[in-house]
């Protein structure tokens, strides 16, 4: 007993002291910490494709173009313009007089080392990047001509997520060591990652586009939403992102922090298998499925608001987004009747499988889902686990019904459409994620066409049909809502912060008043 | 049997210990919620057509906005507490005996083997059980299931028994050896009684005291196990219920104030745990005090 | 003793590769790590390109025996994910994990003993029956529920302890520690009671046992009718002889505390092994699980080794031969 009240009173002692220490640390220099809810993977810029760690990068690490905005508009970066000269080849002028952290001077064998190094699948899991190159011509240290291997629209368009890294000391450096101490051109530069706290960046002084106005950066990631909430709550995040839905009220309601929520672009929709012989190969089928889920009821009480209707995959600012697609909207009872119509008077089993730790609320969306399908007689099986076991089943196409996310940074929706339903052609590189296999003539030619149009106005409309024809008469898959983030600020500190679409932390995009 | 149990002195003592009483009541009463489950709850969680978002985040009846029927409150899929909690007592117990079941007759098998015949089996089947036992029981069946990469009950059960049955084996290696020279056992041995008919009909029954002893501990802790199996994530799937997925589910909203849905799963199963707990360390007194408690 | 001690070393070695052999083995049954490692974007030629690259599509027993030949020259493999030597990202991970541990069994050990001495002395009054009774709690409690009821009532209801992280740390050269710091202190202490709760309430019935017993043997009850002191006839006659078995268990127990430390880093967020481990568990990081796997089996074995010595020493009545 006794060593529990000495147990008891040290605990009270201590908080007293450290509380003394805090008020008295008041801060001086512009520090802040920024809290997210994922931890950086590794500080190889081409080592990780994920949202997060491509966020943390783009701190220490730039692109050729940037994206910028609440629309995510493409802008120069290291690159100051560009211009398509034919089908295949593209021409860069690089930015001049910027220095890598380490001093060494940018050029153009640093573009060309960065981009070569990523068809290597060892080091890179931007391979499909990497394999669009055919070649790369230095023509002199701020000039460059890029060939691709086919005709391609977006090729510019994903250049944002590729950073260039210093070739010079790249080259003597050991894969281990890349992934610990990176050097980039960024606004920020590397300090210290203790794997599982902290990642430390201290401002660049001589960054191109001039010094940001935050000198240190502290990013937190914390993984669980429940201790993230707390941390938010005792003040130990300045920024948050990946607030908690659930916990949106009580954040809402507190005095000191201020919400943010930001639409997102990734859409949240169901694939779904047309194997024939299944009782999803009838369209009638698949717009009962449709007509099942009560989407709205989802946004309010799972999403709790945090979501928007979807009535596509693409969103608005997508080259093919249709804004005349009319939604399937929840009715039970036209869907009992489509299915009765079907054959399927009693219904029939299937399996509806997700990811349980990738997207917003994701699991408990897919156990929604499933509860509407028992209502109207379907028997679903919930399949759902974690993202490293689901995307091996997806890429190998062994899903019947599946829940994804999805936005594409190129803004294109060809490029969509021909990895997600393409039927699978493991020649072709079509249909890589067609994790249920969709086959249908129609819609594969329309994709293979859109490519080889080049007038920019027939191949938009080309594809806002593709995208039109795949919902109202094909049901090919069924959009559910797109996601929106959360965001919390300390109102104290003053911080001016304006959340991005693509969910990166963007610490040059902060500042103080 | 019966009659002569009631007058036994085991009885007297059992009725003398409130303890006991309490534990067994308690595990009783648990018996009968998880088997009468589908009777008993308002709810069948798991049935889909019966849960709706309709009723979500409903506080327990007796706070503002509680609704009956359900009484402890609802979670964020709409589906009852009390009934959630009385299926996966089910899922506790189905896990807590099949492991009894499928590591218990392993190890009493083994022991046996162990015990009577000694030499080079005896030493290898000992030497295996010293080494997954210093794994322990807990470690080995995170490893097992985070290696699978499969979840369900029998991943779990099976999980657990790699290293289960050991204490089993070894406490019925001992019964062996001490039952092995007796009179009786010699008498059957020279009248010609073949190895298994020596072993089942005369060994096994004799030997059995410390193995009840040995279960009643292990169903408290496989029972804890599961339960945190689950909330790790690598236990029973989401589909299934579970005292530890609930209470993992709950945490999120813990802070929001909504704790009815983590007490009220946590407070079953410390009751569950203790409640065998308590039975079992009047058991152990009671049959055989040498045998410490060791997890 | 000599002859004992080298036979235990071959045992651990045949304990270690029966244990890298069965991992590799279940390994085969697990999911394909490889289409994750490609990336989203990956086309089957480059998932096929990473295969090779990291030789999993050579013959079973050739990857087993590549793995065992790198393994003892303390090369494990890179991570899937991180692309890092495995076992350097878990040795990042040691101090935290070490200093948990730690403090943990410190809390376990004294408080347990101390408790059991204390109740064993008087079994009957109020104090040691309510102590028994919370004995009773700390070995029903999973430690997952202990730390989740510890976080609701110290850093939700009363708001006086943080719930996660290891708070501030200093770096002493190869060991980055949070013990120095009032704020490491601090955030030590949830975790720390929680992983201690359990061992402890074992140790303290195990003390209150065992003193029960000695306390009733004759040279103790001689001692008091000498009329030595009570102290020194508790600590040094029956205390003493009490804890053989005590420190027996505790030295056995690694395994457990070594599991729950896992349960208990992943609810605090504690930046250690455990921690490592369970996020390798949902990413398929099947070389960090090899490592971790191996690396904890040869605590284990080293630590079991250091008490099997420590007892053959201690007590000339065994015998090895």
């Amino acid at each position: 007993m006794r060593v529990f009240l000495i147990c008891i009173s040290a605990i009270c002692f201590i908080t007293a002291a450290s509380g003394a220490s805090g008020a008295s640390g008041a801060m001086a220099a512009s520090t802040i910490t920024i809290v997210t809810d994922s931890p950086p993977i590794t500080m190889d810029p081409s080592g990780s494709y994920t949202d997060s760690n491509m966020g943390f990068m783009a701190n220490i690490f730039d692109g050729l173009t940037e994206r910028k905005g609440e629309n995510g508009e493409l802008k120069p970066a290291l690159a100051v313009k560009w211009e398509r000269k034919d089908d295949l080849s593209w021409k860069f002028w690089l930015r001049k007089g910027v220095k890598f952290h380490n001093g060494n001077d940018f050029t153009a064998t640093d573009v060309k080392f960065s981009f070569e190094r990523l068809k290597k699948p060892e080091v890179s899991k931007f391979t499909d990047f990497g394999n669009q190159i055919a070649s790369i011509d230095i023509i002199d240290d701020y000039t460059l001509e890029i060939k691709t291997t086919s005709s391609l629209h977006w090729f510019v368009q994903q250049l944002h997520m590729l950073f260039i890294v210093d070739k010079e000391s790249s080259e003597k450096r050991n894969q281990g060591d890349m992934g610990q101490k990176p050097i980039g051109t960024g606004a920020y530069k590397f300090k210290e990652w203790i794997k599982g706290s902290y990642l430390k960046l201290t401002v660049n002084n001589e960054y191109w586009a001039g010094k940001p106005s935050i000198d240190d950066i502290t990013f937190r990631a914390i993984t669980e939403t429940a201790t993230r909430f707390a941390a938010l709550v005792s003040g130990k995040a300045d920024i948050m992102g990946g607030v908690p839905v659930a916990m949106y009220d009580r954040v809402a309601s507190n005095s000191k922090l201020k919400i943010v929520s930001r639409p997102a672009r990734r859409a949240i929709f169901l694939m779904l298998g047309n194997k024939p012989g299944t009782p999803l190969a009838d369209a009638q089928v698949r717009k009962a499925i449709a007509m099942a889920i009560n989407e709205d009821e989802i946004i309010t009480k799972i999403m709790r608001g945090q979501a928007f209707k979807a009535s596509q995959v693409p969103d608005s600012m997508t080259i093919g987004y249709n804004p005349d697609i009319r939604r399937i909207e929840y009715n039970p009872s036209e869907a009992k009747k489509l299915l009765k119509q079907a054959g399927y008077a009693n219904g029939f089993d299937m399996t509806l499988s997700g990811p349980n730790n990738r997207y917003v609320q994701d699991s408990k969306i897919a156990e929604a889902v499933v509860k509407y399908l028992a209502k109207i007689g379907i028997n679903a099986k919930l399949d759902v686990k974690p993202m490293s076991i689901y995307g091996p089943e997806l890429t190998t196409g062994k899903l019947q019904c599946g829940l994804l996310g999805w936005f594409d940074s190129t803004n294109d929706l060809s490029r969509t459409y021909g990895i997600l339903f393409h039927s699978f052609n493991k020649e072709a590189g079509f249909g890589s994620h067609n994790g249920v296999r969709y086959k249908d003539k129609q819609i594969d030619e329309m994709i293979k066409k859109a490519n080889q149009i080049t007038d920019t106005k027939k191949r938009e409309q080309h594809l806002q049909e593709l995208n039109r024809i795949s919902i109202e008469d094909k049901v090919l898959y069924i959009p559910l809502h797109y996601q929106s983030h959360l965001y919390a600020i300390k109102k104290d500190k003053k911080i001016r912060f304006d959340p991005r679409p693509d969910k990166w932390m963007v610490a040059k995009e902060i500042s103080l008043e | 049997m019966n009659k002569s149990f009631f007058k036994s002195k085991h009885w007297y003592n059992f009725r003398r210990e409130p303890g006991a009483v309490i534990g067994s009541l308690i595990m009783v009463l648990f018996f009968l919620a998880a088997m009468f489950a589908p009777m008993i709850a308002p709810q069948n969680p798991y049935d889909l057509t019966e849960v709706s978002l309709e009723h979500f985040l409903l506080p327990p009846v007796w706070m503002e906005n509680g609704q009956m029927p359900f009484v402890f409150g609802t979670d964020d899929q709409g589906r009852d507490i009390f009934s959630t909690i009385l299926y996966g007592c089910r899922t506790s117990l189905i896990v807590g005996f099949g492991v009894l079941l499928l590591a218990g007759s392993a190890g009493v098998f083994l022991g046996m083997l162990s015990g009577y015949y000694g030499g080079r089996l005896d030493a290898f089947i000992m030497r295996a059980g010293d080494t997954v036992l210093c794994f322990s029981t807990s470690l080995l069946a995170l490893f097992f299931l985070g290696i699978m990469g499969q979840r369900g009950v029998t991943m779990v059960i099976i999980a657990i028994c790699i290293s289960g049955w050991v204490r089993y084996a070894r406490t019925m290696r001992g019964s062996t050896l001490g039952v092995k020279q007796e009179a009786y056992i010699m008498a059957a041995r020279a009248t010609g009684a073949s190895d298994p008919t020596l072993l089942l009909k005369h060994l096994l029954p004799n030997a059995l005291a410390p193995i009840f002893v040995v279960m009643a501990v292990d169903l408290a802790v496989v029972i804890g196990l599961e339960a945190t199996l689950s909330f790790l994530g690598v236990g029973v799937p989401l589909t299934e219920p579970s005292l530890g997925m609930m209470i993992a589910n709950g945490r999120d909203y813990v802070y929001t104030g909504m704790w009815w849905m983590v007490l009220f799963p946590a407070g079953a199963l410390i009751m569950l745990v203790v409640g065998i707990n308590l039975f079992a360390d009047w058991l152990r007194e009671e049959l055989n005090p040498k045998i410490s408690r060791k997890t | 003793m000599f002859v004992f001690i080298i036979r235990r070393l071959i045992q651990c070695v045949i304990v270690l590769l029966t244990v890298s052999l069965l991992c590799f083995i279940l390994f085969q049954f697990a999911g394909d790590p490889v289409v994750n490692m490609a990336g989203k974007y990956a086309t089957i030629e480059d998932i096929e390109r990473v295969r090779s690259s990291l030789g999993l599509d050579k013959p079973f027993y050739v990857q087993y025996i590549r793995f065992i030949g790198n393994a003892a020259q303390g090369n494990f493999g890179m991570s899937y994910v991180s692309k890092m030597p495995t076992l350097e990202l878990i040795l990042e991970r040691l101090p935290a994990t070490v200093e948990l541990a730690m403090t943990a069994m410190c809390i376990a050990f004294i408080a347990g003993v101390f408790l059991g001495v204390l109740v064993s002395l008087k079994p009957h009054s109020v104090f040691s029956r309510s102590i028994m009774a919370l004995s009773l709690g700390g070995i029903s409690i999973p430690t997952f529920l202990m730390g989740i009821l510890l976080i609701m009532v110290f850093a939700v209801w009363l708001g006086v302890l943080p719930p996660f992280g290891r708070g501030e740390t200093v770096n002493l050269g190869f060991w980055r520690s949070g013990l120095i710091t009032v704020e490491g202190l601090k955030h030590i202490i949830l975790p720390a009671m929680t992983l201690a709760m359990f061992q402890l309430a074992v140790l303290l019935r195990l003390t209150r046992g065992s003193m029960r017993e000695i306390l009733t043997e004759e040279y103790v009850v001689t001692a008091w009718a000498k009329g030595l002191p009570p102290l020194k006839v508790i600590f040094k006659h029956a205390l003493r002889n009490a804890l053989i078995p005590v420190i027996t268990i505790a030295g056995l127990q690694i395994g457990e505390m070594i599991a729950f430390s896992i349960v208990t880093e992943t609810i605090f967020q504690w930046p250690g092994m455990g921690n490592l481990l369970v996020r390798s568990i949902f990413e398929t990081d099947n070389p960090v699980l090899v490592t971790y796997i191996m690396l904890a089996a040869l605590i284990i074995l080293a630590i079991n080794l250091v008490v099997d010595i420590l007892y053959a020493y201690l007590n000339p009545k065994i015998r090895y031969e």
